[in-house]
């Protein structure tokens, strides 16, 4: 019991070290920022002591954070790129079950540019005799950049028009769910489904068209050059999710909004000849953000999730990309025989998906002053007594 | 009596509510003028149409709510401008930089998640007075110092949170006359307020007037806060001005049986007495409003005119006018 105090108070130290460390950062480069935001501060910091008490959260935040290092630094982690068949090297490397042990050496090796040696396959290969523990690291990268594209862009389109509809009301309020509706009545994987069955083409063109954005695109999702064409229909899964991601968020948004603009202070600023883009954007959205950041956080997962079942069903993800939903349709084959496909692809999925579930929830309790306070109490008396 | 220089007119003005359960004639044909410099009340019971008037003067009604006729003259300094012929954009110059806005619960007409000086330098920059927000944080020391909140300097940095409510109302003041408006409306400033820091505020707002050259429309159904600050003075029933007169005036000869009926509600603490009085009835329904004239089922003089015909607006006097059919 007392070690798990110390453990959590350990956990505390590390948050306010981060906090005081972005105080200091914000400070050196707006002079003052530290003195003027001190009770937001210390309100940061109750929120993670009040974070720190929930293990789903530790352990959900743990989950994240391993997801989103071994995404960024994978590629580079990674023993053989994404595409290299091993068999080449040693025809033993076809649907080779974990702890192969396979020698590279060779002509070949130099021109592919792989180190010579022997090279255990710690978690086995695929029918193309290719190495899953870097696909999964490579996997992890592609997962990680569409869920960031995907999120920076659905939500906020329906995030915008529930701010309009909810403010202005009226018919414009209308006009807007209603459209929502139209796209809530269909299911959103199966619209998601037609759209990327069909925008690939389109965005081949433009691809082609602009090579800078096509050349940023690659080193994003860590391609090689030659793999331009399976981005297109990644770029597809993107867009699709975009159009089929917003309507939850608008109608979320615009119930918000709805009770927020009845606010006083929200007349009192139009009364003041403040312009509707600053109240909405100054007034009525900070004050909703809370909820709006735990489903952002939660749908963090759902969007890995549905990425990883349109690629399942064969679209988003090409061969040779590697994507876990791709690695899981192209095992299915072999299944059961060759288990290693499926099995950790899908813990991969499961893991990175429960992390942010757990978060999601935990941030719920965190942001909602009325739990915060409860486990605030908790904390101080656990201090003082 | 000087002569009056209008800064604002309003003219038959209408304004409905289409609800679920019907429409709602909120405003039935208010006109008044408001005079440069005075303090002009508009006091009746709740739910009257006295906030709904204030409000449709520069077009902040939201739908359901509808301005169904009439004008609003504001007399600028460029001349006189139909504010209800404007658009949103010219609306938001003139609402806050001509025109202001006090409300009545301090406690939620400031957003919370931002300081009081924040709020007052938004206001500032919107209307172009500071180029940047910083700057105007450090004008809004001045404000608050203006409307003698005890150390601006500090206060400036503080959340509405940490405010009392007599210091958040006169943040929203402050707020409210950063932009040196001519016409300041306050919308029942003090109601929330307890019956000290009333006082002192009142007492602000008076000297601001006196020292920014404001016109005030204050919005009351207190009659002792309406004795004291106004110059003229006027009664609203049900969507109608009944009766409107110079503050002495009226309290000395009341015309209308809805304004003596009032008068007599207010209890005289030199007097001693059992019951405290009360006008008969309540407001009335205003999507079935009674035909002719709105007060006559609570009305103890009524006559079989009142049941039909909605009165006319009758003159006694220069400046005392009348809706009732008594003074036919």
């Amino acid at each position: 019991m007392s070690e798990e105090v110390y453990e959590k108070k350990l956990l505390d130290k590390f948050s306010d070290a981060v906090i005081d460390a972005f105080a200091s950062l914000a400070d050196k480069i707006r002079p003052g920022w530290k003195k003027r935001n001190k009770s937001r501060i210390d309100e940061w910091k109750l929120m993670a002591y009040a974070f720190n008490r929930s293990p789903p959260g530790i352990i959900g935040a743990v989950l994240i954070v391993s997801f989103i290092v071994l995404a960024i630094v994978g590629p580079y982690l990674a023993p053989f790129s994404y595409d290299l068949q091993l068999t080449f090297f040693d025809p033993d490397a076809k649907r080779a079950p974990p702890g192969t042990v396979i020698e590279i050496k060779g002509k070949l090796a130099e021109v592919l540019g792989v180190k010579p040696g022997n090279y255990t396959l710690i978690l086995g290969a695929d029918d193309q005799g290719r190495d899953l523990l870097s696909r999964l690291l490579y996997g992890a990268r592609t997962s990680l950049v569409i869920a960031i594209l995907v999120m920076a862009v659905g939500p906020w389109i329906g995030i915008i028009l529930g701010l309009i509809a909810g403010y202005y009301g009226g018919k414009i309020d209308e006009l807007i769910m209603r459209i929502t509706d139209v796209f809530l009545a269909f299911p959103g994987l199966i619209l998601a489904i037609a759209f990327s069955a069909v925008l690939p083409p389109r965005i081949s063109v433009f691809l082609d068209n602009h090579p800078d954005v096509r050349d940023f695109f690659l080193t994003l999702f860590a391609l090689k050059p030659q793999h331009a064409g399976p981005l297109a229909s990644l770029l597809a899964v993107v867009v699709a999710l975009w159009i089929v991601w917003w309507p939850g968020y608008a109608r979320l948004v615009r119930g918000m909004t709805l009770s927020e603009r009845e606010n006083i202070y929200v007349e009192a600023a139009r009364a003041l000849g403040v312009p509707t883009r600053w109240i909405l954007l100054r007034h009525i959205l900070p004050n909703i953000l809370g909820p709006i950041l735990v489903y952002l956080t939660l749908d963090f997962g759902g969007v890995i999730l549905t990425e990883a079942g349109l690629s399942f069903l064969g679209l988003g993800a090409v061969p040779p990309i590697a994507d876990w939903g791709r690695i899981i349709y192209d095992g299915s084959n072999y299944f059961p025989k060759d288990w290693w496909t499926i099995l950790y692809p899908g813990l991969a999925i499961f893991l990175t998906v429960l992390g942010f579930n757990l978060v999601g929830d935990t941030l719920r309790d965190v942001l909602d002053p009325k739990t915060r306070r409860s486990i605030e109490f908790k904390v101080k008396k656990k201090r003082e007594g | 009596m000087a002569i009056c220089e209008p800064i604002i007119e309003v003219r038959n003005l209408k304004v409905n509510f289409y609800t679920y359960a019907g429409i709602v004639k909120a405003i039935d044909g208010v006109s008044f003028k408001i005079c440069r410099g005075e303090t002009y009340c508009l006091v009746g019971e709740t739910g009257c149409g006295k906030s709904v008037t204030a409000r449709a003067l520069t077009k902040l009604i939201r739908p359901p709510g509808r301005i169904e006729g009439g004008e609003v003259i504001y007399y600028s300094d460029e001349g006189p401008i139909n504010l209800l012929e404007l658009n949103e954009e010219e609306l938001r110059k003139i609402r806050g930089a001509e025109i202001a806005y006090v409300f009545q619960d301090p406690t939620s007409a400031l957003d919370p998640l931002y300081t009081v000086g924040y709020q007052i330098a938004e206001t500032m920059y919107e209307h172009g007075r500071v180029s940047k927000i910083k700057e105007g944080i450090l004008r809004a020391v001045e404000v608050l110092r203006n409307v003698l909140m005890p150390d601006p300097e500090k206060r400036v940095h503080s959340y509405p949170h940490e405010l009392s409510g007599g210091m958040r109302q006169r943040s929203v003041i402050g707020i409210g006359l950063s932009n040196k408006p001519k016409l300041l409306i306050a919308d029942e400033p003090t109601t929330a307020l307890d019956a000290t820091v009333q006082a002192q505020l009142m007492d602000l707002l008076m000297d601001l007037k006196r020292r920014e050259n404001l016109t005030i429309l204050l919005i009351t159904h207190n009659l002792g806060l309406v004795a004291e600050v106004c110059d003229r003075v006027a009664v609203m029933y049900a969507g109608n001005i009944v009766e409107e007169a110079p503050v002495e005036e009226l309290f000395r000869n009341p015309l209308h049986p809805y304004t003596k009926a009032l008068l007599r509600a207010v209890p005289n603490p030199r007097k001693k007495s059992v019951r405290l009085e009360s006008i008969p009835g309540t407001v009335p329904n205003l999507i079935n409003p009674p035909p002719g004239c709105r007060f006559h089922p609570r009305c103890p003089r009524v006559m079989d005119i009142c049941r039909s015909k909605k009165p006319p607006e009758l003159w006694r006097g220069d400046d005392h006018r009348v809706a009732c059919w008594l003074y036919e």
